[in-house]
């Protein structure tokens, strides 16, 4: 590989891990808030990918879509936090289950919907062309997407640190039933949680859509990478979801590059070597049984 | 003491249960042959004067999941070729048991005992993915079904291997799509002996279609002179193409040949733009799902000049295919993609070979000779089955993508005419 090579290939998993720290964030807030393996964050994610697929072909609008899908994915999670999840509080077997089932119904729903052909959106207007790096042509919206997540990150971790939100969030985390005493309304904060969580799924989903393609069975792809990121970063924190995706999305593209055969392995193999290393992840906290 | 009695008295229990249940299923089995048809032993009891009992047909399609559009689109294709001919083939009125393969070899597996045990169809049809149709195999040619599969290409169904690993021909299996050979060996021979290309690098989806198909282009290239400068493969279903695309870009030959199909066509030919890619010369070519319609209607103009090979495109200029074209369109409201005509030509070579049979299915070999003995035009062009291996004789297109009034369009450039699977 020459030097060019290398940091093209390393952008590309820069890139994808960018795009994976997105998925990652909601499923990780989630887990560390309520304690819930939201295995229905896949279909959040191949929902907002939809949405932006009919925003798209009515208005043209990608940047719509980009405010558009969180906004109703986020509707649809603060209605699901309350009406089904809220119930099997604390009994973790059952929620995981209930999120699986949801995620089969909003799949089977979408194929109705939208159809189970491929399907895909172009990049939108001023991010569609390539720009010379290193002498050879790179594409921006790759770069885009890199600056997004990080933005995203940096938002994230000003809200969570400097807001009162983040505040309740980061008590909520430490000890949810103490926070309840204190007079906080925590059923109202696990409800935002989840839609916070959920909208961002859908946004990865609107992000994802133009380089990935739409198709059924993209929940379950993505979902996977997205465990794999938050189990190796560490689960339920923001710092972890970032350290994940930094070392998966780069570890995906030069996988691919170096041991073609073994790409995907190669991954799980990181996740093991990690979890035997620090069985919490590489940020992840020691959970208190509660 | 107690216990062994306990278990004697059981053991007893379900031997008189055995006995009882057995005794039934003879009673069963004795009045069978007379109400329904008795595919193997004395026939003649049947009447075989049309019109005849219903026809009953397997259908075995994938209805979910990622080929699901496959499936709806094959079941079109059979919908309207029945309709077409009032449901009756040679005179016998038919009936079409669908099923859905759900893309799974263990399912493949159960639906088509189900067609053998409990439906008792006279012929089975469909399956999209090989690996179900390896699957199935050996349980079709043991129950003597006669099958007419309608997409999976592998080309071990139709091929005489060692032990049958993982597949080999039967003489109940016909198959009215295409082997893997056929659309990448006559474009790689193609390629060396008349576009004068002298190096091509290969890049293919790593699993047993892609790696075949890779194989079989390269012994085309390479006999036609040419020279293969390396490869790369990806994972199917591989969610970033960035990284590889980098790769070849980091090499020299200029001349691709891919095997993609589906997303992973559209998330390749993306990547392929996006990196500039047609700019700084590299070319884009394969076997034709890389741009099927499936495909081109997602990328448009970004697969402009890319040279694939297949038996079909929509533009194709006869009049079958204006025909098939005009009249699914007019059912459904869209075009037809290849798949439709794989399950029309089935259809086709099933009502001919009934007809030739008069309509009678009770004697196997008869209807099997019949079948080997189809020759039709089809939609795309003449079709007839290679008497040796069941496979397709036919006409392999080249042909290049080409924008035509704003449209993405599979253009015929080349023509490589009754290629014939080897069968070996």
């Amino acid at each position: 590989m020459t030097p060019e090579t290398a940091v093209v290939q390393a952008l590309n998993g820069i890139s994808f891990g960018a795009l994976l720290f997105i998925l990652a964030a909601g499923l990780s807030l989630i887990f560390g808030m309520m304690d819930v393996v939201n295995l229905a964050h896949g279909a959040f994610y191949m929902l907002g990918a939809y949405i932006t697929l009919s925003v798209v072909q009515r208005t043209g609008q990608f940047w719509l879509a980009l405010v558009l899908a969180p906004v109703l994915i986020g509707a649809l999670g603060l209605l699901m936090e309350p009406l089904l999840l809220r119930r099997l509080r604390g009994r973790h077997l059952d929620q995981v289950l209930l999120t699986i089932g949801v995620s089969l119904v909003i799949a089977d729903l979408i194929g109705l919907t939208w159809g189970r052909e491929i399907r895909s959106v172009p990049f939108p207007a001023g991010l569609d062309h390539a720009i010379t790096i290193l002498g050879g042509d790179y594409p921006v919206y790759r770069l885009f997407v890199i600056a997004f997540g990080a933005a995203l990150a940096v938002v994230l971790a000003i809200v969570h640190r400097r807001t009162r939100v983040g505040a309740l969030i980061r008590a909520g985390v430490q000890d949810a039933p103490m926070l309840a005493a204190l007079g906080v309304d925590i059923d109202r904060l696990f409800a935002v949680t989840f839609a916070i969580g959920a909208a961002l799924a859908g946004l990865a989903g609107v992000i994802a859509a133009p380089v990935f393609g739409i198709y059924p069975g993209m929940d379950v792809d993505y979902l996977i990478y997205s465990l794999v990121v938050v189990v190796v970063g560490g689960l339920g924190t923001l710092s972890g979801a970032v350290a994940g995706s930094a070392l998966i999305g780069p570890a995906d593209t030069f996988g691919k590059v170096l041991v073609p055969q073994f790409a995907l392995a190669l991954i799980f193999a990181i996740m093991a070597l990690v979890l035997l290393l620090r069985p919490t992840g590489l940020l992840g906290r020691i959970r208190i049984a509660r | 003491m107690d216990e062994n009695n306990g278990a004697e008295r059981r053991y007893r229990l379900t031997r008189r249960q055995f006995l009882a249940a057995s005794s039934a299923a003879a009673a069963i089995a004795a009045c069978g042959p007379a109400a329904t048809p008795n595919p193997s032993g004395a026939a003649t009891v049947e009447p075989t004067a049309s019109p005849g009992p219903a026809l009953k047909i397997g259908q075995l399609l994938p209805f979910t999941k990622v080929y699901a559009e496959l499936g709806n689109s094959m079941k079109r294709a059979t919908d309207l070729y029945l309709k077409q001919k009032g449901n009756k083939l040679a005179n016998r009125p038919v009936t079409v048991v669908y099923e859905d393969e759900a893309n799974d070899p263990v399912v493949g597996a159960q639906k088509t005992q189900k067609f053998i045990d409990s439906d008792r169809v006279d012929l089975m049809m469909g399956i999209v993915a090989t690996p179900i149709a390896y699957a199935v195999r050996n349980a079709i040619d043991a129950a003597k079904l006669i099958f007419i599969e309608t997409n999976a290409g592998g080309n071990a169904l139709t091929r005489t291997t060692t032990n049958c690993t993982p597949s080999c021909k039967s003489k109940y299996i016909f198959r009215t799509s295409f082997s893997s050979y056929q659309i990448s060996y006559p474009i790689g021979e193609y390629f060396a002996t008349q576009k004068g290309v002298k190096e091509v690098f290969t890049f293919v989806a790593d699993y047993g279609f892609g790696n075949e198909s890779a194989a079989d282009f390269t012994s085309g290239f390479t006999k036609g002179g040419g020279k293969i400068t390396g490869g790369l493969k990806a994972p199917l279903g591989s969610a970033d193409f960035l990284p590889y695309v980098t790769q070849i870009k980091a090499q020299n030959t200029k001349d691709i040949y891919s095997f993609f199909s589906g997303t992973d066509a559209i998330n390749y030919i993306k990547a392929w733009t996006q990196l500039g890619m047609p700019a700084a010369g590299y070319k884009m070519n394969g076997a034709g799902f890389l741009t099927e319609q499936d495909v081109l209607k997602e990328v448009k103009e970004q697969a402009n000049g890319a040279t694939t090979s297949l038996f079909w495109a929509v533009t194709l200029d006869n009049a079958e295919n204006k025909a098939f074209v005009d009249a699914y369109q007019k059912e459904y409201s869209l075009l037809p993609d290849v798949f439709a005509v794989q399950a029309w030509d089935g259809m086709q070579a099933v009502d001919l070979a009934l007809q030739a049979v008069k309509g009678d299915t009770s004697n196997k070999d008869a209807f099997i000779a019949a079948l080997e003995s189809v020759k039709f035009k089809s939609p795309r062009g003449d079709f007839e089955f290679d008497k040796e291996t069941h496979n397709p004789i036919q006409d392999m297109y080249i042909r290049e993508v080409k924008v035509q009034s704003g449209q993405a369009v599979n253009t015929i450039v080349g023509k490589v005419a009754r290629v014939t699977d080897p069968g070996k």
